[in-house]
């Protein structure tokens, strides 16, 4: 499975629940998949995904906030995870579409080959979750129902090479739409 | 900085709304970030850029936010500076303490020390130094600036040794 057909797969789940998304390839899938107000996608600022998105999380306790970071982009920030763990944000979805691999660079490796992002988190007491087929995202949404955050769900993805279109929408107009939307 | 003056800034900023306080320490401004971690308003972060970041989905969620530093976190945040805070205006206060401000401070503060008015400048973050005297003055223009969706800095300088 590619990354633009498991987003596709949880995009299927999720309605005006906010998404905070990493800048690169994973917010332009987003943004072609299914534009939406409620979607921020980061077009800078790499690395700091779950750190927007925990700030989101803790002002909007009655909503379910989703983070769709890579591997690449947590890994530069994994200093932010013992954050979000020690906080504890029930609301809080992070999702992280691990292809180990910098794609919007050139495929470049990560560490996730050699590493398991999966463990840290379990030590933090994230609820973890490592899905790899179409099945297991959909089990995965049945299983969180009831399941407090923070919560992790690790998608392993093949590298793929088909590209998204860029963001054509100004970031101030993406931030705008955003604020408006957390206001429902 | 004295301790008063520090604690007088904090209590200036909560009667003014703004709600979250998130930050990486800094000795410079240790009285503020004493007084606001007995109030339990502050968030301690692993880096500076991180801190941004929450302060960031924070204030996009009507919660206004400041963010402090020391000046060398201020440069490992640059690029989130350009790439988020003003690329998006998101209106955020930046207190930066700033070392190096005297000439014989330790090596490490030096060379930000003395580029520090610069590096704001040149990145386009409008800034005012806070003193004892104009320190609300200071303040009431850090409010207006969000106020009008722009981004701001405020800067407390390290006037004694350790």
């Amino acid at each position: 499975m590619i990354r633009k057909e498991a987003m596709r797969l949880i995009l299927a789940k999720i309605n005006s629940e906010p998404i905070v998304s990493a800048n690169g390839f994973i917010s332009r899938d987003l943004f072609e998949l299914k534009d939406k107000p409620s979607n921020f996608y980061m077009i800078g600022s790499m690395g700091l995904a779950s750190s927007i998105g925990l700030g989101v999380a803790l002002k909007n306790p009655k909503k379910k906030n989703f983070v769709f970071d890579g591997d690449g982009s947590i890994l530069m920030n994994l200093g932010s995870l013992t954050t979000i763990a020690s906080l504890k944000p029930k609301n809080f979805i992070h999702i992280i579409f691990d292809n180990a691999s910098h794609e919007s660079t050139g495929g470049q490796p990560t560490v996730t080959s050699k590493i398991r992002i999966k463990n840290i988190a379990k030590s933090l007491n994230y609820k973890v979750f490592e899905v790899k087929t179409k099945n297991e995202i959909e089990n995965f949404f049945r299983k969180i129902s009831s399941t407090v955050g923070p919560i992790m769900l690790i998608v392993k993805v093949q590298k793929s090479i088909i590209v998204s279109k860029r963001i054509d929408i100004s970031p101030t107009k993406i931030k705008n739409r955003f604020i408006d939307s957390l206001k429902n | 900085m004295k301790k008063s003056f520090q604690i007088e800034i904090f209590d200036f900023f909560l009667k003014h709304k703004i709600e979250n306080f998130i930050g990486v320490p800094d000795s410079t401004l240790k009285h503020f970030i004493s007084y606001g971690l007995e109030k339990k308003k502050i968030i301690i972060t692993t880096r500076e850029e991180e801190a941004i970041g929450i302060a960031s989905g924070m204030t996009m969620s009507d919660s206004n936010s400041l963010v402090f530093m020391q000046n060398a976190g201020f440069a490992n945040s640059i690029s989130t500076i350009t790439s988020l805070v003003e690329l998006y205006k998101i209106p955020l206060i930046f207190l930066i303490g700033w070392r190096g401000y005297l000439k014989n401070d330790a090596p490490e503060h030096l060379k930000i020390g003395k580029i520090q008015p610069d590096l704001l400048k040149i990145i386009g973050l409008p800034s005012k130094t806070l003193s004892q005297k104009n320190w609300k003055n200071s303040c009431v223009w850090a409010l207006k600036k969000i106020q009008k969706n722009q981004p701001c800095a405020l800067i407390v300088k390290r006037e004694f040794y350790d």
